[in-house]
């Protein structure tokens, strides 16, 4: 599948920004089933510097810094994508048990289990505590296949939350999300991070975007997709499994990675530092993400 | 010949102290501690290498030594050494304290800790780069990887930066006590902006003044050359292929150890920089200065890691330059120590060093650390469970908002407390046992006393390896028993001498020439904008202090004198007060009763802290401005400085009782400090760019003060009696009475006093002569703008204000057609207006406005 994404991130102050520094996660990396082809970024007004470089979690970031007055920002990502018609749909019921998987965690040297442990701890976001990890306990049993576990949580969260744009902000602790059982996919992602490490099951953030389909007989409306966010987890010998709670399905060929991170402040699209602007810098995204002939 | 100021020579003292009967300074070892003593051996003989130091001080005395301890707190004072201790009311800053018996270390000694050091930082630089590089401690086993990757201090946004050269550690500081049997045992390593290598050179200073013949004969190492390397590696750093600008980053005044800062680049030769100093251009760092941008090549910061760029590390922070991480990555500025590098402090790490030695070494280190106990080993953590009381339990990351505690001093409760907090989350907790420290000789009230005793060390990088200050910032414990050594607890330092048995060779760097005052004047342009700022407003709350005072005084010698004054002159003079000091609402528009009973009033406008304009607040705010530009002023302007704030402090006793007996007389010490201030300014300070704004404040300030008694005392038309009343307040209080009563002998009144107030080009506290200095002040200021012939906006004001001065008639002024003199109104309000587009176009063009930055995303979760 090859898809071309338009990410526009659109910022309006009520006030002069004299200048900004900022920070921008709006390229897809490439991963075991995605490849970027091209992309390209640009930004409005003209940033005095900018400059394109790999993260810590491998991820590709934007640096800039703008030194023209201005009263809105535009930062707009075209990217090509090509995903791989991968296995990922394939029941995995057989793979390891819940119960192997933490005893391999514990016991296994090799990079990418050392590395995966690191999600594994608390991270900015998400702290997991007795409340989480007595939600997911019902999903999670020692002789289960860690795959089938996980899948079961997945459905919980998106049969017991409703998705409620209205009740949370970015700073909305975990702990309402879970009392409330409300929330946006990146609360739901979130909810099911804290869940899966209070389980001892490392678990990371990943952003990026889903295809919508029109319903039939209608035609498509640009701009009418979203930044998107789910989870991966680490399973011993199969590396990171994608699920995506808020559509209670395991990520498959619509959905085109961006980031990955600890949460969502590791891969926040755009952020950073104005210098003015006034209060309340009003926001707008938006997405397209269409096929392209192969 | 002899100064009486110099320290004596230790012959001539010796004699004096014979000859008076002079306590014994013996020295004994606490009994049955023999073993952790420095100085006393089990036969309580003194051990060979204290011999010396004790002799002589024996010799001296105790009441010598009790002058020389005073003479170097005086010297310490008066540098402005201070610690500032948080939380303590109501000074934020304490004097240093150094004891006067220095901790003697021999060379031979000294020659196995220096060897372990520098192996010690040599693995510490190679722990530095591998946890931001490949982490192969981690794939190898020799560091678990919660140990790291839970730590607050391992900065995944410094991923990959790499300095130039062979390390990445540039300063390494340990913490360390003496054990049983002479070895030194590690408590800490300090690797983020590691505090102390100032007071070092500070005590060092100190000690050789007080002590000059027993420091010669003790044969101390010197520590110039480890300033001189650091300075050496510093300009290595640079990618510029000029002559590099390196600063020395401070959070501000507010830090505990900022008199370090200052002191340390004062010592250096860099400008001391705060935030909002620094900014990030097109790709690169620079630093605001009056003749504009100038391009940072290197920060050796004092700011924590996690302060500095708001855009990726800590975005609440304010101590730090927006960008400045990305200027890093790409190379264009270099921060030393790197941003990251508090990852090491992690005091996991010791429980672990020995294997991460082996791998990255190949064996294990000479020099011990203490014990540690990791809570997220689940061995360890049962053992901590088990034995908590007799551990110290310490949060791994010290930007923690846990401190470190003693089990041994907790409740039951507490205990169960903590315990609870360390199982929920283990790895954030380490448990390290409690060392015996050795006991080093401290004078105290008279005698020799032994006390517990800590010692840091600093190493820096050199081109190949390190090289270790031979030397050190010793603390000891605040008495004999006392098991916590921290500067937050007041304990006093100690100079570290390590003495060789031989005389020292000297040995020649490549020298680079102190830095004398003038040319680092001529400097100035490249100094912070910020600083000269501060001097500006150090001139203007100096001389708003002062005519406030002169006022005061003069409105209390009339109040109180022998000749009654009409309630008109009464409630004249107070307004007056209140407008100088503009201390609104205060007498204006005040009832009967305020008028006849002023002294509460009064009494606040002096000593209220809380209000603007008070002879307190305005004093803080000259002595602030004062502290922000330290490294400018000279060690007489510091001591006078200090004078000031100590009279200040005493002036709550002096007016405890009220106003009611001469109370000019508890103001005089302040108006006489200020004006040894002032008189320092012209005498010795060199005719510079932070001069000129200095002076520029102070002529300002006076300009409006002359406007504004003026137009209180002078404006409202009056009966004879008050008239001269009014009259005797402004000469006074303008101190011209002596002048006016002379030319009197021919003509005397009002026109005569206004005339030398106003128009009197001699009189240096008239207003024409304010203007003109003003006028000759601005030609010698930088100029940004070299437009030639139109006049820039500030000029036009200054000669406005002076052309329609010069142009005014006496006689139109003093035309009293209503119940005041209109034309004088008119030009005072013209003036007044005048100076105040001045002060603004000065300001705009020489200052910086700083606007704060704020975060495009908000979140709670920063103070992880």
């Amino acid at each position: 599948m090859l898809y071309r994404i338009r990410h526009i991130t659109h910022y309006k102050y009520a006030q002069r920004v004299t200048r900004c520094y900022n920070l921008a996660n709006v390229v897809p990396r490439n991963t075991e089933h995605q490849m970027c082809l091209k992309s390209l970024v640009t930004f409005s007004p003209e940033p005095a510097k900018a400059r394109k470089r790999t993260d810590y979690f491998g991820n590709k970031t934007y640096n800039f810094e703008i030194q023209k007055p201005h009263t809105e920002l535009i930062i707009t990502a075209v990217s090509d994508v090509q995903i791989n018609n991968d296995t990922r749909e394939l029941d995995l019921d057989l793979g390891v048990s819940y119960g192997d998987a933490l005893n391999y965690l514990r016991q296994t040297m090799n990079q990418e289990t050392i590395e995966a442990r690191e999600f594994l701890l608390n991270s900015p976001m998400i702290e997991s505590n007795e409340a989480l990890k007595e939600y997911a306990r019902p999903s999670f049993h020692i002789d289960h296949s860690l795959n089938s576990c996980v899948s079961d949580l997945t459905t919980r969260i998106f049969n017991d939350f409703s998705y409620d744009s209205n009740f949370t902000t970015i700073a909305t602790p975990l702990s309402d999300v879970l009392e409330h059982k409300r929330g946006v996919c990146q609360d739901f992602a979130h909810l099911q991070i804290g869940c899966l490490r209070a389980m001892g099951i490392p678990a990371r953030y990943v952003s990026g975007y889903i295809e919508t389909l029109p319903k039939p007989g209608e035609t498509k409306l640009v701009g009418a997709d979203a930044t998107h966010a789910w989870i991966a987890y680490f399973c011993p010998h199969e590396g990171w499994v994608e699920f995506d709670p808020t559509n209670n399905k395991q990520a498959n060929s619509q959905h085109i990675v961006t980031a990955f991170g600890r949460d969502y402040l590791d891969v926040t699209p755009v952020k950073g530092v104005i210098f003015g602007g006034g209060e309340s810098p009003r926001l707008e995204v938006s997405v397209d993400v269409s096929r392209l002939k192969e | 010949m002899t100064n009486p100021s110099d320290p004596q020579p230790l012959g001539q003292t010796q004699s004096q102290s014979q000859s008076s009967v002079a306590e014994t300074l013996e020295y004994r070892s606490l009994s049955g501690l023999h073993e952790l003593d420095e100085a006393c051996a089990q036969d309580n003989s003194i051990k060979p290498q204290w011999g010396y130091l004790l002799n002589s001080l024996r010799d001296l005395g105790s009441e010598v030594l009790r002058e020389r301890e005073q003479k170097a707190r005086r010297i310490l004072r008066d540098d402005g050494a201070t610690y500032n201790i948080y939380g303590r009311e109501p000074a934020p800053s304490s004097n240093w304290e150094l004891d006067p018996v220095p901790y003697i270390i021999d060379s031979e000694d000294w020659g196995g800790i220096e060897a372990g050091l520098l192996e010690r930082a040599e693995l510490f630089n190679l722990v530095l780069r591998d946890l931001y590089g490949p982490r192969t401690l981690l794939r190898h086993g020799a560091l678990p990887p919660e140990a790291l990757f839970s730590h607050g201090g391992f900065l995944r946004a410094c991923q990959g930066i790499q300095l130039p050269g062979e390390h990445e550690l540039i300063l390494h500081a340990v913490d360390m006590v003496r054990q049983r049997g002479g070895n030194m045992c590690v408590l800490s390593d300090r690797t983020q902006a590691p505090s102390g290598a100032g007071y070092v050179l500070e005590n060092r200073t100190v000690m050789s003044r007080v002590f000059p013949s027993l420091f010669r004969d003790s044969h101390v190492h010197r520590l110039a050359s480890f300033y001189q390397r650091l300075r050496l590696k510093l300009s290595s750093l640079s990618a510029s292929e000029e002559e590099p600008l390196i600063v020395v980053l401070t959070p501000g005044g507010q830090n505990e150890t900022y008199f370090e800062h200052a002191h340390l680049a004062n010592y250096l030769g860099y400008p001391l920089v705060q935030s909002g100093d620094l900014l990030v251009r097109n790709g690169f760092l620079w630093m605001k200065s009056l003749d504009g941008l100038k391009r940072v090549d290197v920060v050796l910061r004092r700011v924590d890691d996690i302060f500095c760029d708001p855009v990726e590390l800590r975005s609440d922070s304010l101590l730090g330059v927006p960008g400045l991480l990305e200027v890093v990555r790409t190379r264009q500025v270099v921060i030393a120590n790197p941003l990251g590098s508090g990852v090491l402090e992690n005091p996991t790490l010791l429980k672990y060093l020995p294997q991460i030695s082996k791998h990255l070494l190949g064996r294990e280190l000479r020099l011990d650390s203490v014990k540690t106990y990791w809570c997220g080993d689940e061995q360890d953590l049962q053992f901590v469970t088990a034995n908590i009381r007799e551990l110290i339990i310490k949060p791994t990351y010290r930007g923690s908002a846990i401190k470190s505690v003693w089990g041994g001093d907790l409740s039951e409760e507490q205990v169960n407390q903590l315990l609870a907090t360390i199982h929920k989350k283990p790895h954030q907790f380490v448990a390290q046992v409690r060392l015996e420290k050795s006991y080093t000789p401290a004078f105290s009230e008279g005698k020799l006393e032994p006390r517990p005793t800590l010692l840091r060390t600093f190493s820096v990088a050199t081109d190949k390896s390190y090289m270790v200050l031979p030397g050190g910032l010793t603390r000891i414990s605040t008495h004999t028993h006392g098991q916590v050594i921290s500067m937050q607890s007041g304990s006093p330092s100690k100079d570290t001498w390590v003495t060789a048995t031989e005389p020292e060779r000297t040995i020649v760097f490549e020298t680079t020439p102190e830095i004398s005052r003038a040319t680092k004047d001529s400097a100035l342009l490249s100094l912070p904008s910020r600083v000269v700022e501060n001097l500006y407003w150090m001139g203007r709350y100096a001389e708003r202090a002062e005519a406030s005072l002169r006022l005061l005084r003069t409105v209390f010698v009339l109040l109180n004198g022998e000749d009654p004054i009409s309630p008109d002159a009464r409630r004249i003079l107070l307004q007056t007060v209140t407008q100088i000091t503009v201390t609104l609402p205060g007498f204006i528009d005040a009832s009967d009763e305020l008028l006849a009973s002023p002294e509460e009033e009064l009494l606040l406008i002096i000593l209220d802290d809380n209000r603007v304009g008070s002879i307190k607040s305005t004093l803080n705010a000259m002595l602030s401005s004062a502290d922000e530009s330290k490294e400018l002023l000279s060690t007489d302007t510091i001591r006078v400085i200090n004078d000031l704030r100590d009279a200040l402090d005493e002036l709550d006793f002096t007016l405890a009782g009220g106003l009611t007996s001469a109370p000019e007389e508890a103001l005089d010490p302040l108006v006489t400090g200020l004006a040894a201030l002032s008189g320092l300014m012209q005498e010795s300070m060199i005719r510079g760019v932070g001069w000129r704004f200095m002076e520029l404040g102070k002529r300002i300030e006076r300009s409006r003060q002359i406007i504004n008694s003026v137009r209180s005392l002078m404006i409202p038309v009056t009966e004879e009696s008050t008239q001269s009343t009014l009259l005797t307040a402004l000469l006074i209080s303008m101190e011209v009475m002596i002048t006016y009563r002379r030319r009197g002998r021919v003509r005397r009144g009002i026109e005569l006093g206004l005339e030398l107030v106003m128009l009197d080009d001699s009189n240096p506290r008239s207003l024409l002569f304010q203007l003109e200095r003003l006028q000759q002040l601005l030609v010698k200021l930088p100029q940004t703008d070299t437009t030639v012939g139109e006049l820039e906006e500030e000029e036009r004001a200054l000669l406005e204000a002076t052309t329609s001065l010069k142009l005014s008639r006496l006689s139109r002024l003093l035309e009293t057609t209503s119940d005041k003199r209109d034309d004088m109104e008119n030009l005072l309000h013209q003036l007044d207006k005048l100076l105040d587009d001045f002060n603004r176009f000065i300001s705009d063009k020489h200052f910086d406005h700083r606007t704060d930055p704020q975060q495009l995303v908000t979140t709670f979760w920063d103070g992880q």
